[in-house]
């Protein structure tokens, strides 16, 4: 009974079971949804999504071409996760990943289309970029204290605008169809290597983008747990006063959490449009992937493995959206599930609250002292 | 150059409701980042309103029930940071962001399949026409063409003006969004005054929706949201510092940015510059960066703002 | 007692919070017109007790009776409809609200709704005269003095014609002067009917105003007593329940060489406009313990800042053993010979997330020991943590990885002070090191740091406990309004003299201490 206990109040099973709870009440609020819109094929429809490539099933090599589909575009989610995940262990909401994505599509594609180069050129191009783009955000946090979140706006829009300006131009963007380029006829060396692509039924779009991702996880986590960088850094999301009282450089540290985030923001983006699987055409809103990727970072616990895991999911319910009847339903009721699912990540904390009730008469050291504490804290933050 | 003054007017009326939203919001305590989100949905709900109403409906009911639709739909879709933020005591930038996604979707979703049903499956689009009511809107003095949004909106700024200075609730909200311990220890009800100051900003947010896409408009494609204009409210709204008559000039001073990156072709020494509207609708970003970073020393948030109150943990 | 005349009778009250009984089984009786005072040490409860009277805390048992009737008190609105007020601890106002503002607040007079404040302004200025309570109805709260915003409080009361009035400490933060009004405009308020409960842990201040005195222990009822009848060392004794002597036996100082200069600092206030710290020149040698003595807010917090490099100085210098660090950071001060006991635990000394181990290591995580090409040194640091705990009696759940958030506030204290004194350092810089901390740490506390003394440390301590101030010093420095207003001898000042200093009554023209 006891073991069993404990085993719930870990507060990485917890985490794990609430993002569980949190994906499966998405999934049924989705259900209704359909169910309001068509309660004949409600079933049919949310059998669709879930069932997904898996309808391939007959053919072992179309399953698994589209099995890589899925991993290929969930990976710029999952890096952008990671870059989010990174800033906020260390306090800093980079809300700002979505323009350091952006200008990641623009360096990416500019170099590699309309400069020709080579694709660990465009690849570091595109880190240069988010990475610039971070770096003016944590400027502004460090220096004059401008609140990252609301830097982070400003600069996604001003991220768009220029990319729009740079893609849109004769060199990169067929005026003709409104769509840059495609990399493969114009610049095959701009590809990222392709990785395993014949066991996923051959396809070109499967490139080292794959181990990479998992590699930047496994790098963040041991950056995050293992280092005295990563020790600096989590002090100071957690503690700035602290921090500050510790002799670590606070300005140093914000500008460069930010600059590592946005670098990894960029990175995705060179490791999406770099494989060549889809085109930049002009937008009017920032591209949601940098939003997204907030919410699997949440729906992942915060933990840079849980990223890779809330991800793929995340990837094969919006995909899901594309198997469904178009007669009876449009595509997007998939992205309406996403975006229930992460509404219900803000209530993590009240689920957890829930595992730990009437249990928490075991924890005799939360007394009254620690609770004021923790409003005081929370105060101190800064706003 | 009237066409400017036009564009100016309308964007100032958006940017001045939703920015006052977000102020009512995070005057509270609850930082408002899905404002947008609530913009879309008054959006979509007063778009819906004047494609539904009868060809023959007068002006007035247009007006009104475009503007009701709009504002209940704010209301609505506002629940969901209230219950998530106040109740459930959620990262407020999290639901912000949450609420954004949502929107875009749900709008997207329900407007083409409003069209199929209306279309009987062949118009699959995230497209709403509402030309008839967006004339119905339209009002001519002299030369320059204004919308009743303008003047509502007017109506609006200066009753918040009066509304945050001179009532006992409006006093009482700004303390909870000061010091809710104190508020409490004399009788308010912070998570009463939240709730109101998140479903005024609802309110707001879903009247600045409608007026983003009607007043210069016929249609709308609502795949696209509202293209970031509840950010740039938010952004009013912090240059404003958080006070009713600073965010009402910095939102004309936004706005007319945000207007020359559409009629700067039709002004003569502008057109001759030679640069791409595009970098007219990047100034507004720019400037309010940079304006941010000068004068955030003095900036003064709302001390509690973003903070969930626990009434047990005092 | 039937014929007695209670206007509040608390009746076997209990409140418990997840994991600790906080009062258990308390009965609390208050006659009409009196002065109660409610004593006990921290943590005694009395703050929850009166958190239950004012419908803060709802209780998990027992009865409140209001002149003999049943009551319950959901809410701070029904205590406020029963005319029950409070002035707690911490005040209870918003910052950039006036004066006026603050008092009309949840009781405001208005007129469909919007505000008519000039009645409630004529109202106010009737109390604080009737009670000889000076404010100024239109200055903001963060402009104005703690003694003046206590008065802010107390006429927030009176505004709503209270007749219960309960103070839960007041006088922490008041100079003895202040103190001293507090307590005649206390007995002015009872000798117009009102009935005043008072939560103190001062025998002088129950002695000087109280008719009777309840005292709580651990969260239990102890009894109740009149205070004329009763001895301040039988009060001591019922509050703490065996004699403890605050007196730290040390021997006279032997100072040696000179550690800390500080000359003509000055450091800005983020307040106002003024220098929150102005023109302070002061020394520090090896083997004293030099205090900084004042009432909080007077520039204590804002000199450490400037020493210890959380501030920026704007004059002035800081020489550290013959070195100048004035400019140098707060890394280079904190591994050249300056350890910092923190004002505030929370805020700056620890990071409660992290684990006991990883907050030993705080400010030396990159050191040698314990870092190896940017990698942390995991178990060299769990085997520093458990020695540093053992030494110190630093106690934890769970040992070395205990979250130090789940650790009592004094354990907290003790790992904060151990990791300092284990630091190499020539000076050592204390600020309120027992605050919050019951007797028993405290006395753990003293000890170390007269230790610390004794092995040639150089102290500077600055305390806002006139006892603490009193009994580890060896000089005592005043501070008032951000400078050194006087220098006394802790052996042949009196507190009246330290009061004198505090409140800016008395200052001597000194150039350098």
């Amino acid at each position: 009974m006891d073991k069993k206990a404990s085993f719930f109040r870990k507060s990485s099973v917890q985490t794990i079971i609430a993002s569980i709870i949190c994906a499966l009440l998405g999934i049924l609020v989705g259900f209704v949804i359909l169910l309001i819109m068509n309660p004949s094929h409600a079933a049919e429809g949310m059998g669709a999504i879930l069932r997904n490539f898996f309808k391939y099933n007959q053919s072992s090599t179309t399953l698994l071409y589209y099995l890589g589909s899925t991993l290929v575009k969930a990976v710029p989610l999952i890096l952008c996760s990671e870059a989010i995940l990174f800033a906020y262990k260390a306090g800093l909401f980079n809300i700002g990943a979505a323009g350091q994505y952006t200008v990641g599509i623009l360096a990416s594609l500019y170099t590699s289309i309309a400069l020709g180069l080579s694709w660990w050129v465009c690849v570091l191009a595109a880190i240069a970029a988010g990475a610039l783009w971070g770096f003016i955000s944590g400027f502004f946090k460090a220096v004059f204290n401008v609140n990252e979140v609301i830097a982070g706006i400003m600069m996604n829009w001003i991220g768009l605008y220029l990319t729009n300006i740079v893609l849109g131009g004769k060199k990169v963007m067929d005026q003709s169809t409104s769509k840059t380029y495609n990399i493969l006829s114009t610049n095959p060396k701009a590809l990222l290597p392709t990785f395993l692509s014949d066991l996923f039924g051959h396809n070109q779009y499967m490139t080292i983008a794959l181990p990479i991702t998992v590699i930047v996880a496994i790098i963040i986590l041991v950056v995050l747990n293992k280092t005295t960088f990563g020790y600096e850094l989590k002090a100071t999301g957690h503690n700035k006063e602290a921090a500050k009282y510790a002799g670590m450089n606070a300005t140093r540290n914000v500008i460069l959490t930010l600059v590592i985030s946005g670098g990894i923001a960029g990175f995705a983006a060179s490791m999406f449009y770099l494989t060549g699987i889809e085109q930049y055409s002009i937008s009017s809103s920032v591209p949601g992937m940098g939003f997204n990727g907030i919410a699997v970072a949440f729906l992942g616990g915060l933990h840079p493995i849980g990223a890779i895991v809330a991800g793929l999911f995340i990837e094969y319910l919006t995909m899901g959206g594309q198997y469904l009847d178009t007669n009876y339903f449009n595509p997007q009721v998939a992205d309406l599930m996403v975006a229930i699912i992460i509404y219900l990540c803000g209530f993590v904390l009240f689920f957890r609250n829930l595992m730990n009730k009437g249990k928490t008469k075991a924890l005799t050291n939360v007394n009254d002292e620690s609770a004021s504490d923790k409003k005081k804290d929370a105060n101190d933050q800064e706003v | 150059m009237i066409l400017l003054i036009q564009y100016t007017l309308i964007f100032a009326a958006v940017l001045i409701l939703v920015a006052l939203g977000g102020m009512f919001s995070e005057r509270s305590g609850i930082i408002n980042l899905g404002l947008e989100g609530i913009m879309v949905f008054g959006a979509m709900a007063g778009a819906m309103v004047m494609v539904l109403l009868p060809a023959d409906a007068s002006k007035a009911t247009i007006i009104i029930l475009t503007m009701l639709a709009a504002a209940v739909a704010g209301v609505l879709s506002s629940l969901f940071i209230a219950v998530a933020c106040i109740n459930f005591k959620a990262d407020q930038t999290l639901i912000g962001t949450a609420l954004n996604m949502l929107a875009t979707a749900a709008a997207t979703v329900i407007v083409k399949a409003f069209n199929t049903a209306r279309s009987d499956g062949t118009d699959f689009s995230a497209k709403l026409d509402y030309v008839t009511g967006h004339k119905a809107f339209l009002l001519h003095i002299g030369e320059l063409e204004i919308s009743w949004f303008i003047i509502i909106a007017a109506i609006l700024l200066v009753c918040s003006i009066v509304f945050f200075y001179k009532t006992t609730f409006a006093l009482r909200l700004r303390a909870c969004g000061e010091h809710p311990q104190a508020a409490d220890s004399v009788g308010i009800n912070v998570y009463k005054m939240r709730y109101a100051g998140v479903l005024l900003s609802g309110f707001l947010g879903g009247l600045g929706g409608i007026i983003y896409i009607a007043a210069a408009n016929s249609t709308w494609h609502f795949d696209y949201g509202v293209a970031g204009a509840g950010f740039l409210a938010l952004a009013v709204m912090i240059f404003g510092q958080w006070k009713p008559e600073r965010i009402a000039w910095s939102a004309v001073l936004f706005a007319v940015f945000r207007s020359l990156s559409n009629v700067n072709s039709g002004i003569d020494f502008l057109a001759k510059l030679h640069i791409p509207g595009t970098l007219y609708n990047m100034f507004p970003y720019i400037v309010s960066l940079i304006v941010l970073a000068l004068t955030s020393k003095n900036s003064r948030a709302p001390k509690a703002e973003g903070i969930p109150y626990d009434k047990g943990a005092r | 007692m039937g014929n007695e005349d209670y206007v509040i009778e608390m009746l076997h009250i209990r409140k418990e919070f997840p994991g600790i009984v906080a009062n258990d089984d308390i009965t609390l009786q208050l006659k009409r017109g009196e002065i109660h005072a409610l004593l006990g040490e921290n943590g005694a409860g009395k703050s929850t007790l009166m958190s239950v009277l004012f419908g803060l805390y709802t209780p998990e048992k027992g009865t409140i009776k209001k002149d003999g009737q049943e009551v319950h008190i959901k809410n701070p609105n029904d205590a406020t409809d029963l005319g029950i007020g409070m002035v707690h601890q911490h005040f209870m106002l918003v910052d950039i609200f006036t004066v006026l503002d603050n008092i009309i607040l949840g009781a405001e007079p208005s007129k469909f709704g919007f505000l008519t404040k000039a009645d409630a302004r004529k109202r106010v200025m009737e109390l604080s005269k009737k009670y000889n309570l000076k404010v100024d109805p239109d200055a903001k709260i963060q402009d104005i003095t703690v003694g003046m915003q206590q008065r802010v409080e107390i006429l927030k009361m009176l505004y709503r014609d209270n007749e219960v009035l309960i103070f839960d400490e007041p006088t922490a933060v008041l100079t003895p002067q202040e103190i001293d009004e507090l307590m005649k405009i206390m007995k002015e308020l009872a000798a117009e009917g009102k009935s005043i409960l008072f939560i103190t842990h001062k025998l002088n201040e129950i002695k000087e105003v109280a008719d009777r005195c309840s005292i709580l222990r651990k969260g239990k009822y102890i009894g109740t007593v009149n205070v004329a009848d009763t001895t301040k060392e039988e009060l001591s004794s019922l509050m703490v329940g065996h004699n403890v002597s605050l007196k730290v036996a040390k021997e006279d100082a032997k100072p040696t060489d000179e550690v800390l200069t500080v000359k003509n600092l000055c450091v800005k206030s983020k307040n106002h406009n003024k220098d929150a710290v102005h023109n302070v020149s002061f020394r520090v040698k090896a083997g004293e313990i030099v205090c900084i003595a004042g009432i909080d807010g007077n520039g204590q917090t804002e000199l450490v800042g400037g020493i210890t490099g959380l501030e920026n100085v704007t004059n002035g210098q800081i020489i550290l053993d013959g070195e100048d660090i004035t400019k140098k950071s707060i890394r280079y001060r904190n591994t050249h010979g300056i350890s910092h006991v923190p004002e505030d635990r929370h805020k700056h000394g620890l990071v409660l997330d992290y684990s006991l181990e990883d907050n030993m290591v705080l400010q030396r995580y990159f050191e040698k020991d314990f870092n190896k090409a940017g990698l942390m040194k995991r178990d060299d640091i769990r085997r520093y943590s458990d020695v540093l705990a053992e030494r110190f009696d630093v106690r934890s759940g769970e040992g070395a990885k205990t979250i130090v958030r789940s650790m009592s506030g004094g354990n907290q204290q003790k790992a904060i002070v151990a990791r300092e004194m284990d630091r190499d350092h020539k000076l050592l810089i204390a600020v309120q090191p027992t605050r919050g901390l019951d007797v028993g740490a405290i006395e753990y506390i003293h000890k170390a740091i007269v230790n610390e003394r004794d092995n040639g440390s150089a102290i500077l301590l600055v305390s806002l406990e006139l006892d603490e101030v009193m009994n580890l010093s060896d000089r005592i420095l005043v501070m008032y309004e951000g400078e050194i207003v006087g220098e006394v001898d802790p052996k042949t000042t009196t507190l009246q003299e330290l009061g004198l200093y505090m409140s800016g009554a008395k200052r001597d023209h000194r150039k350098e201490a």
